[in-house]
């Protein structure tokens, strides 16, 4: 190509004239011939040059006629023009479709993407720019575009991910990946959550082990690798602007419930399935007009008592709870990025202000984020110092309990219609009489709890130097911090809602502080010695994190006011608890890449960790890594293939550590516990009044001041010693027909070894005697695939299709024997050989349908009471006649097989249509809606589907015949289906203004508006009844369904 | 170039020196916590045997240690489970239903009662050994210290064989793996025995009585050793059969009970009022209390869900229910005596009104601690009719959660009224720093007098029993002040024409002296009698109480609880499961 051009140059143009001058021209792309604003223009062999303005001129002055100009931008092939006397120069630069100069950031040092031989997905970071981001979490954007990345929502306004995995599962505790931003490492999600998209340079995901191996320890989960932008380059001033309006509804996602009429109904045929008198249970509440024959019932109707307990105040309702719970919420989020550089300095600025209304009633977010980069080089730009931070300051009020402490979320499901929402007085009705659940009005605990909040101050970021100590060999120095400020306000005012009351008021703040700081100082040499080109890199790192707790709650407050809930205006009792917490990580690493010919790619790493979570012996952990590729395409026989473009294979090896166990896991200890209880260890419902101290009136006076004691909390394992995963990784990349068909598909396995775990111990041994153990073995294997199509025509129609694929089998291949137990599985079934998201239960075949054929079935164990026509038929898994707790079995796991994403892209003339869709398949799950829909629970109201069970008359339902004893909840395949899914998560449609029409308003470069709508359908398999398949928790917020609208412009 | 290589030289230095730095970077010392070195002290000594007490206190809701409703009054014919219908808190239900069938029964109650006592043994044991090492001359308390720590051994292993008849008995000489390998297939006797062998440690070389009264002392010890003794003297087979009577042992519990000082309170009611803790009845309690520095305080909530559910007054969730049969038995005949075989011909407090009471009909006439026992509609509720004007204190059929399933009648003992000093509402659920007696005075004279009957003296019996009902009878008046009609009859046997009256007159004696305190299943066990009684009682009861239609005692099972499943497999199968689980 070069050649060509150089051909066609020197035949068209005179030589001879080496005269000095200025030289103009214009920089252009070869697609839309739009101009390139910021392109390089350098005097090849000098360091003289310039970038183009706005229009993608340039101006030279001085440059003698022999000499050769390199002009380069971003993402297009860099030429090399030789003056040969002309005075003006245009240039029409190509883009790269094969990126072979891309960099990217993959552990300390960049390296060309062509060369990376491990697991690596580099995100197009494209469609996700200027996408709404509904949730404010950048993670979002993630969510089915990279195979391997498993990412599970929640509908809290917070937008955090309820859960993130790459490549499944690894161990059997935290499996939260690293992510390190811009050099500094976090496990916290939530600062990733904040970046905004725009300023996002580019995001690396590290899959397999040899390529994370070079972060060590804490890496084990895989790597998130963010680089944010810098400023822009060249005397510029870039600003964009990107706002958007999302509506958001659960509506789509919601549980269709009994009204009260048809409760009743419902109720009536349960207790008369049981024997007993409908009246006697639910008289207070309805009025059943019936045969009273239990052996051939008949309804001839049911009527709503007046009055809830029959309280003439409280007139009965028909109460739709999710309806009253429930609002249309509204996220605005606007940003806006201030990007400016000379040659020498740069700096970026980016503002974000997220508010979430929330769907829930008295529920919202609001956040603000800063972001400052900037860099400077000094000394004849030998050195070069930069800072980067990002500032997020968020508050929050999310979902409430009720005085016994169950979330209004699962009560706008459960609760029964017929409490009204108000009394005849308008204040909050609430339950009375028989037949009531001991809960309260949920709407009442969202209203009582609505100055709740929670306050998240976060800062993250570091300041580097970096020198060029000679002109190959990199010096860079980065001090890192990771910062956390939490504060919670809980205030419990007090409650007078039917019977369930609360007669004192309380306030309690739980509030934390976490920092990290990181120091990591790295030398990279490079060096190119004919086709040999080598890279290396050394470096040491230390981390060290502090957390500290304050936990303080007073009671009795005599003003039930916001302002006046301030600890110190407490008159009762007072409690306050903290911890101090502290952990240390000191590492050394080095790094080798070695390319010949860009053909033959080699590459080793090897990192020291050392953990204070260890004892002396066992502190270090040593982690190698080696990977080796072969570009294919490169070789002669494939240079100039038409169907070819690229083809690259790659193995890998590698070892990662992982360290994820308390502080202080290694030693036996004592506390003094003068008189906690159980929750504010553990956390918990029943906890709460279970007291664990060593406190105790020994005197007999009943109050005051208790003599207290010591009391084991952890027996000490000095063995203690890093937990290790060894992946093998096997990848092809490819590229047919100019890139047109480019992918990659990636093969794996895994062995995680001396797995750190803190298994159950029996309660003989004692209080306080359980320890962390390196107990347990799980091997892995998978692959992924990514294959995607692009092409653009010559009328302005371009075409992109990207799919990825991922699949993932994990497997316990060892566990101590005094372990298993706290496994599902028992002696004979364990779960060795199984995934560790098994589930273990019965197998059911359907519903009896006579009673001969129930007397013809095996009994016993939870057959019991399920052993009548209508009843769920129980399979004798062991054939011995009884139905026991031996008739369990591992019926499917939760994690699925198979992850996949697909994305549309179409765009023509200024207009742009993108529709994504990602799905799973080969899981079990529970399907929460079956609690209600084909069971009656007393208490509760229950789901439509109760209105269709078996009867006598009804038998070709797969809903049991009603009771409110009998009610096979146990884990099963009934309870636990297929809740594989395919859900259109993004669809947006995006208008471009024509250039010339934006170029008349001042100095406007881009201005687009879109249309997008989220999680908008989704498919499941038969047999599965719930909405939302990623609704997996009722007492979770649904993920939304939301439309946006917004508009990003760039000056 | 030089300067180059400066910088070269002083980056390498600078990581040299950071890895050699390394080693004192890393060192980390935990914060607010103590090493095993740090509380094995003479000085922690004290302190260690404190734990130890809050350790057999530190119930859980869903895990009793001290107040045995759920094993030892639901599951007899005292009371019913209660709550929101049989769904609710279910495994109770299959408790009472006696329909726990399979040993994997999930975690609440019988196995977290089983973790509990374990940890509060192992807090003990810890104690002990640490004043073990301490040297005689160092610690004046010492003797009484490892007297006490050994009785609160004992008391746990006490309860846990209650419950589960076979289990380890752990002592603190034994390391963790001889813990491990501890079975619990173990002769029965041989266990009371070394149960026995902890008491009279303690009965040995404990003071009479302790300043503070929270302490194990002599009184309490010999009042154990006449509790086991008994228990121990009707011998049972594996299937949990009485197959013998020991006279040995019941000898044993004569002369123990005989060492016991002690009184009964002027009124029945202030074993369960506030301000009346650590009486002269009192002879063995769990202490609870209030501002005390902690959150709540340090307050009993094993009763937690029991209080009166449909008034605003109290909290959730209306368990532990009177049962028919039980209210039944306070019937009194002409005499003032309880009607040993027809008290359950009729049914008392069956009329509701509309104002939710139920007067009584007339000429009935009932032993005054009913009063003090369980909540009937119209009838003050723990001797008062309001509330500082916030609320009435009567008793009312509105009160009853789910009266369509378990009637209306409430349980009395375990509540405290609302305005008490000693009550904390904490979410739903109510605590009090009301102590949990374990073993009362009454308990004692009752011992007593079964041993004295089963040795053929049962003439010297009855003045004990007298003791017992005459108190009884003279605690009328706090019911009646707060306004409940007097209907009361009691008297004092005059004589016991037999043994087999004197035995029936005992048993009757104890149920309805500790109606509802827990002790009845082990009661019932104990005499061999609870296939026949269960049983005759359901076949009754179910006429009246739908939920108990498919309840069914059966003999050689039910006795006692499965062992956790879990311990079973933690040990990898040491322990023997009990029969027919």
């Amino acid at each position: 190509m070069k050649l060509k051009l150089l051909l066609l140059l020197m035949v068209f143009v005179p030589i001879g004239l080496m005269a000095q001058g200025p030289i103009t021209g214009t920089v252009t792309s070869s697609g839309d011939g739009a101009p390139l604003p910021g392109a390089s223009v350098i005097i090849k062999g000098t360091t003289t040059g310039t970038t183009t303005d706005f229009d993608g001129n340039y101006k030279l002055n001085s440059v003698t006629s022999d000499a050769t100009l390199v002009i380069s931008f971003i993402g297009f092939i860099t030429i090399e023009v030789p003056v040969n006397g002309q005075s003006r120069i245009d240039a029409v630069l190509q883009e790269d479709a094969q990126q072979l100069d891309e960099v990217v950031l993959t552990g300390y040092s960049a390296e060309r993407k062509i060369d990376l031989t491990g697991a690596v997905t580099v995100v197009d970071i494209a469609p996700i720019e200027g996408q709404s981001l509904s949730s404010g979490n950048a993670m979002q954007a993630l969510q089915g575009r990279v195979g391997g990345l498993f990412i599970e929502k929640s509908g809290d306004p917070t937008g955090l991910s309820s859960r993130i995995l790459i490549r499944g599962l690894t161990t059997l505790g935290n499996n939260d990946p690293l992510y390190v931003i811009d050099g500094v490492p976090t496990k916290r999600q939530e600062v990733f959550a904040s970046l905004n998209p725009a300023t996002i340079e580019s995001i690396q995901v590290l899959k397999d082990a040899s390529a994370s191996s070079i972060y060590g320890s804490r890496a084990a989960n895989g790597v998130i690798v963010v680089t944010t932008k810098g400023g822009e380059k060249g005397e510029r001033l870039s600003v964009s602007f990107n706002s958007n309006l999302s509506q958001q509804s659960e509506r789509k996602q919601r549980y269709d419930m009994l009204n009260s009429q048809q409760r009743g109904e419902a109720l009536w045929r349960a207790s008369v399935n049981d024997g007993a008198d409908p009246n006697a249970g639910y008289g207070e509440i309805y009025n059943f007009n019936w045969n009273n024959d239990f052996s051939n019932p008949v309804l001839n109707g049911v009527s709503v008592q007046p009055f809830v307990g029959g309280d003439s105040n409280v007139p009965v309702g028909d109460t739709n709870w999710q309806d009253e719970l429930y609002k249309t919420g509204y996220v605005y989020n606007n940003e806006l990025t201030v990007s400016t550089g000379t040659e020498k300095s740069s700096l970026l600025i980016n503002l974000g202000y997220l508010k979430n209304t929330g769907m829930l009633k008295y529920t919202g977010y609001d956040r603000y984020t800063a972001k400052i980069n900037g860099t400077t080089k000094l000394f004849n730009d030998k050195v070069k110092f930069g800072v980067n931070t990002q500032i997020s300051t968020s508050n929050e009020t999310l979902v409430s309990g009720d005085v016994g402490g169950a979330p209004t979320t699962g009560l706008s499901i459960t609760l029964a219609p017929t409490i009204p929402v108000y009394d005849a007085n308008d204040e909050f009705a609430g339950p009375l009489g028989a037949g009531y659940s001991d809960r309260n009005n949920p709407l009442l605990m969202q209203y009582l709890n609505r100055w709740d909040n929670a306050t998240k101050n976060n800062f993250f970021g570091n300041v580097f130097a970096e020198i060029n100590i000679l002109d190959n060999l990199t010096f860079r120095s980065s001090l890192g911090l990771d910062f956390s400020d939490f504060k919670k306000k809980n205030i419990e005012p007090k409650v007078f809602n039917g019977f369930v009351t609360r007669s004192n008021n309380r306030l309690i703040y739980d509030t934390n502080k976490f920092s990290t700081i990181s120091f990591s100082n790295t030398l990279n040499y490079k060096l190119e010695l004919g086709k040999h080109r080598f890279g290396a890199l050394l470096g040491i790192e230390s981390i060290r994190e502090d957390f500290d707790t304050i936990f303080a709650q007073a009671d009795e407050f005599a003003v039930e006011q916001e302002s006046y809930f301030v600890l110190s205006a407490a008159t009762g009792a007072r409690t306050n608890n903290g911890i101090s917490t502290q952990y240390s990580l000191a590492s050394q690493f080095g790094k080798l890449n070695y390319a010949y010919d860009d053909k033959y790619l080699a590459s080793f790493t090897i990192r020291r960790d050392g953990s204070s979570r260890f004892g002396a012996n066992n502190r270090y952990g040593i982690f190698p890594a080696a990977t080796v590729g072969w570009r294919i395409s490169q070789e002669e026989f494939l240079k100039d293939s038409n169907l070819i473009s690229n083809l690259k294979i790659r193995a890998g090896y590698g070892e990662v550590g992982n360290q994820e166990i308390g502080n202080t896991a290694r030693y036996g200890l004592y506390e003094s516990r003068y008189g906690q209880n159980q929750a504010q260890l553990t956390g918990g419902f029943f906890e709460i009044y279970y007291n664990v101290g060593t406190a105790y009136d020994i005197n007999g006076n009943n109050t005051g001041t208790l003599p207290s004691g010591f009391v084991s909390t952890q027996a000490s394992n000095q063995n203690l010693k890093w937990e290790t995963t060894k992946e093998w990784n096997y990848g092809i990349d490819f590229g047919f027909l100019e890139n047109r068909i480019s992918g990659s598909f990636d093969y794996f396995t895994r062995e995680t070894t001396d797995i750190l775990t803190t298994p159950p111990i029996a309660s003989v041994i004692g209080e306080g005697q359980q320890r962390v153990l390196n107990g347990a073995a799980t091997s892995a294997k998978g692959w992924e695939l990514n294959v995607g199509y692009s092409n653009t025509w010559d009328n302005g129609f371009s075409l992109g299709v990207s799919t990825n694929f991922g699949a993932f089998k994990d497997e316990i291949t060892f566990l101590p024997e005094e372990v298993r137990a706290a496994f599902p599985g028992t002696a004979q079934n364990s779960i060795l050989g199984q995934s560790q998201t098994a589930i273990f239960g019965y197998r059911t075949n359907g519903l009896f349908q006579s009673q001969a054929e129930v007397d013809a079935h095996p009994t016993g164990g939870v057959q019991t009471g399920n052993a009548r026509p209508g009843g769920i038929k129980i399979v004798d898994t062991d054939n011995n006649g009884i139905i026991d707790s031996n008739d369990r079995d591992f019926i499917g796991n939760t994690l699925p097989d198979l992850e996949y994403g697909i994305r549309l892209d179409v765009g023509y003339k200024n207009f742009d249509l993108s529709i994504f869709g990602s799905g799973v398949a080969g899981r079990i799950g529970v399907d929460s809606y079956m609690f209600w829909n084909n069971f009656v629970q007393g208490r509760d109201n229950a789901g439509l589907g109760v209105l269709n069970a078996w009867t006598p008359q009804n038998t070709s339902s797969n809903i049991p015949s009603l009771s409110l004893v009998n009610n096979f909840t146990d884990t099963s395949d009934y309870i636990f289906r297929n809740n594989s899914y395919f859900k259109i998560r993004n669809m947006q449609v995006g208008y471009s203004l024509p250039a010339d029409v934006i170029s008349k308003m001042a100095g406007m470069t881009g201005l687009r508006i879109y249309l997008q709508g989220e999680n908008l359908f989704w498919f499941t398999p038969k047999g599965y009844i719930g909405s939302d398949p990623e609704r997996i928790d009722v007492n979770r917020i649904p993920v939304p369904t939301v439309y946006s609208v917004g508009l990003n412009i760039n000056f | 170039m030089k300067y180059n290589h400066k910088i070269i030289a002083s980056v390498i230095c600078a990581t040299l020196l950071l890895t050699a730095c390394s080693d004192n970077y890393l060192e980390y010392e935990p914060e607010g916590v103590l090493s095993s070195e740090n509380v094995a002290t003479a000085e922690n000594a004290e302190s260690l045997v404190i734990a130890a007490y809050a350790g057999i206190a530190n119930d859980e809701m869903i895990g009793p240690l001290t107040h045995q409703w759920v094993f030892g009054s639901v599951r007899s014919d005292d009371a019913y489970k209660g709550g929101g219908g049989r769904g609710d808190v279910d495994v109770i239900d299959k408790y009472e239903q006696y329909n726990l069938t399979i040993a994997d029964m999930g975690d609440w109650m019988a196995p977290r009662t089983w973790t509990d006592f374990y940890k509060a043994i192992s807090r003990a044991n810890f104690a002990l050994s640490v004043i073990n090492d301490i040297p005689d001359g160092e610690y004046a308390q010492k003797t009484t210290r490892q007297a006490e720590l050994r009785f609160l051994r004992a008391h746990s292993h006490f309860m846990l064989k209650l419950i589960f008849k076979k289990i380890p008995y752990i002592t603190e000489n034994l390391t963790q793996e001889e813990i491990g390998q501890m079975s619990n297939d173990v002769d029965n006797d041989a266990l009371w025995n070394t149960i026995a062998e902890d008491f009279l440690f303690a009965y040995e070389n404990l003071p009479q009585a302790q300043e503070q009264v929270g302490r194990a002392d002599r009184n309490a010890a010999a009042a154990y050793l006449a509790k086991l003794r008994l228990f121990q003297a009707y011998e049972q087979n594996d299937q949990h059969q009485v197959t013998s009577i020991n006279t040995g042992r019941l000898q044993e519990v004569i002369d123990y009970a005989d060492k016991v000082i002690g009184n009964l309170q002027p009124d029945f009611g202030e074993n369960f009022l506030d301000g009346f803790d650590n009486g002269p009845e009192s002879i063995w309690a769990a202490q609870f209390s209030i501002n005390d520095g902690t959150t709540v305080g340090r307050v009993s909530f094993v009763t937690g869900l029991n209080s009166p559910h449909g008034t605003g007054l109290y909290g959730c969730c209306g368990f532990h229910l009177a049962s028919q049969n039980m209210v039944n038995s306070f019937k009194t005949d002409a005499n003032g005596l309880p009607l040993f075989d027809t008290f359950n011909n009729s049914d008392i407090f069956t009329n509701i009104d509309t104002n939710g009471t139920t007067p009584p009909d007339s000429g009935l006439s009932v032993d005054p601690r009913i009063d003090h026992t369980v909540g009937i509609p119209g009838r003050p509720f723990k001797y008062r009719n309001t509330v500082n004007d916030s609320g009435d204190m009567v008793y009312n059929f509105s009160w009853a959660r789910d009266p369509g399933v378990y009637g209306y009648f409430g349980n009395m003992k375990e509540q405290q009224a609302p305005d008490c000093s000693c009550y904390v509402k904490e979410g739903p659920f109510v605590g009090t720093s009301k102590n949990v007696d374990f073993i009362r005075y009454a308990d004692v004279l009752l011992w007593k007098a079964e041993a004295l009957i089963q040795l053929n003296r049962w003439d010297e019996a009855l003045p004990l029993i007298n003791q017992v009902r005459n108190r009884a009878a003279a605690s009328t008046q706090r019911p009646i002040d707060a306004g409940a009609a007097d209907i009361y009859a009691i008297s004092p046997y005059s004589s016991f024409p037999s043994k087999d009256y004197a035995l029936k007159a005992l048993m009757f004696e104890r149920r309805l002296e500790f109606a509802m305190e827990g002790h009845r299943w082990y009661d019932l066990v104990r005499w061999g009698i609870a296939e026949e009684t269960l049983n005759a009682y359901l076949a009754e009861e179910k006429t009246k109480r739908d939920f108990l239609a498919n309840a069914q005692f059966t003999a050689g099972r039910d006795e006692y609880y499965p062992i956790p499943q879990r311990e079973i497999d933690f040990t990898g199968g040491l322990y023997v499961q009990n029969p027919g689980y």
